[in-house]
């Protein structure tokens, strides 16, 4: 049925708020971005020299390449311990509410919370982890001084706080997979890992990409872990995208860059997510039919 | 003549060892998920003199000086905790009629501009949040709305109604359209129905959006770090800055803080835990 005058009213709320708030903003930093202006001076057109002063700045580039590892290494690893988990979990579990309940934790403690634990964990004179490390004979993690230390802590950091929500796609879909497949592919005489690999993953594989691109798209955004963690130091060498536009934004107060840069993060993002956005809406909002 | 029986049949061995990997998996799982948590718990209730030594989680001192501390050297921070209550409650309650009723205009009806729309409402959602602070913060010291709860509520909301209503929808999907058939046979106008039929009926798919606003409303750091300053500061962001205070670091009123923030949330999302879960399926996987 179509939509008459009262549903478009029931709508708008929704959507007042989506153009005032992200999309209208979403133009101008476009606009910004072609323009330089700083704090107490209007925007003046320069049009694209912002974009070359951001694309001809090494720390872009290294902001860009410490995105490109801390999103790749936190999504895949997230996503295999998750799947191990949510495997366990799928089998017998003693007190399996309350279980779910201890996994689920870390997603209802704050970004600033977890740099707080973590670096207390961390801490190279005394942190808990960093004597066990010490009595396995380990040195500690030099998070503070080294920077591809710094980013493993950022990751670690991550997986941690977004393990839940992967788990929990992963764990309900692996509970959507029927019974009977089993049983009839253990009446076949198939082994538990032949199992795995030809029912489990197939039919997990629509739970699995949303998974991943949602984790995708967020784990793009990250900053409070970085810049409370290192502050994308030392020497701004673990600055990933988000610190380094607000570096240029609000530090720097060259809003014309941190446009740019804004610019080039959004069509990062949203090259990765177009193809998924694309089934998802088919999937979602087509039932003319009806 | 019959082999002797072995004394421990090796496929009950397998099972046993098998049984035997998987608890220490299970063991493993949540000393990772709940030791953090725990530690900063334990942490904030012993002396401060104890609190570097030992990473053990009970069995050292045990006192509620921290707590007295944070009084003593934060009172703001009782402050900031109640604009963080206001703020996450108020952008829950925002976010609930709005995709309330989007949510069942999107279920009910369809055609070219309303699938259009909606198609829109999951690309703004790709929106980095840091790339909009930069063209927001002209606009909003231009409307004198810097440093206040309102914005925060506009804020969190906005950036939560696309998983609103998306939640709302998926469902309201399930509500068999019979019901509010019939209750248009007898009469009813279509405030009446959704007020008398449809609301009642979608209370998970309520309590789930709410979940998720709730959470980030009363997590979120970076909104909270570039648009507040004094008045309408949350929790979060004052616990960040304990952990950049000039005169070091004071673990003891950190995780006196931390556990403040940090205990009504997670006793929260364990309560509602199986909202939950079924919020993120029907909100991501049952489209």
């Amino acid at each position: 049925m179509k939509p008459d005058r009262r549903h478009w009213l029931m709508v708008s709320p929704a959507q007042a708020l989506l153009v005032l708030v992200l999309f209208v903003p979403a133009l101008y930093v476009f606009w910004l971005s072609l323009t330089r202006s700083t704090y107490g001076k209007s925007p003046e057109w320069v049009g694209l020299a912002n974009y070359a002063t951001v694309l001809g700045d090494p720390y872009f580039w290294r902001a860009l390449w410490n995105t490109a590892i801390v999103v790749n290494t936190i999504v895949f690893v997230e996503f295999a311990l998750a799947l191990g988990v949510a495997v366990l979990f799928a089998g017998w579990i003693p007190w399996r509410k309350w279980m779910i309940a201890m996994v689920l934790a870390p997603y209802a403690i704050t970004e600033v919370v977890s740099v707080v634990i973590w670096k207390f964990m961390m801490d190279p004179y005394g942190g808990p982890i960093t004597n066990a490390l010490a009595s396995l004979g380990l040195p500690p993690l030099d998070w503070s001084v080294e920077p591809s230390h710094g980013l493993a802590l950022v990751i670690v950091l991550s997986v941690w706080h977004h393990l839940p929500f992967t788990f929990i796609l992963l764990y309900t879909a692996l509970l959507g997979i029927p019974r009977d497949l089993y049983e009839a592919a253990q009446v076949d005489g198939a082994n538990a890992w032949k199992q795995f690999v030809r029912i489990t993953i197939p039919l997990l594989v629509p739970a699995m990409l949303v998974a991943l691109v949602f984790r995708y798209i967020f784990a793009f955004r990250i900053f409070s872990e970085v810049w409370l963690l290192t502050g994308g130091g030392p020497a701004r060498t673990t600055e990933v995208l988000a610190v380094y536009l607000y570096r240029q934004a609000f530090r720097y107060a060259d809003f014309g860059a941190g446009a740019a840069t804004g610019w080039l993060m959004l069509l990062a993002s949203l090259l990765m997510g177009a193809w998924y956005i694309h089934l998802m809406y088919k999937k979602m909002f087509r039932h003319d039919a009806t | 003549m019959t082999p002797p029986k072995p004394l421990l049949n090796p496929r009950l061995l397998k099972k046993w060892g098998i049984g035997m990997l998987r608890m220490l998996a299970l063991a493993a799982v949540l000393l990772w998920s709940i030791y953090p948590i725990a530690l900063i718990v334990s942490m904030s209730l012993r002396a401060p003199r104890d609190i570097l030594s030992h990473g053990s989680l009970w069995g050292v001192s045990f006192t509620f000086q921290n707590y007295q501390n944070l009084w003593k050297r934060w009172p703001d921070f009782f402050t900031n905790l109640t604009n963080s209550l206001w703020v996450a409650l108020l952008a829950t309650a925002l976010t609930l009629v709005v995709s309330f009723l989007a949510g069942y205009a999107y279920s009910r009806r369809s055609g070219k501009a309303l699938t259009a729309s909606a198609f829109f409402m999951i690309m703004v959602r790709l929106l980095p949040p840091i790339v909009l602070t930069l063209p927001l913060f002209p606009a909003v010291n231009w409307l004198h709305l810097n440093d206040t709860k309102f914005l925060l509520v506009v804020l969190y909301c906005s950036f939560f109604v696309s998983l609103g209503v998306w939640i709302m929808k998926a469902f309201i999907d399930q509500l068999p359209r019979e019901l509010e058939e019939s209750a248009s046979m007898d009469g009813a106008g279509l405030w009446q129905t959704l007020r008398r039929i449809i609301l009642p009926l979608s209370y998970a798919g309520l309590i789930s959006t709410a979940v998720f606003v709730m959470v980030f409303a009363w997590n979120d750091f970076l909104f909270a770090f570039i648009f507040t300053t004094v008045d309408a500061k949350t929790a979060p962001l004052v616990i960040s800055e304990m952990v950049g205070a000039i005169d070091g670091v004071d673990w003891g009123i950190l995780f006196a803080a931390a556990t403040l923030q940090l205990l009504p949330i997670l006793a929260f999302v364990w309560m509602v835990q199986k909202y939950l879960i079924a919020g993120l399926t029907a909100g991501s996987v049952k489209g």
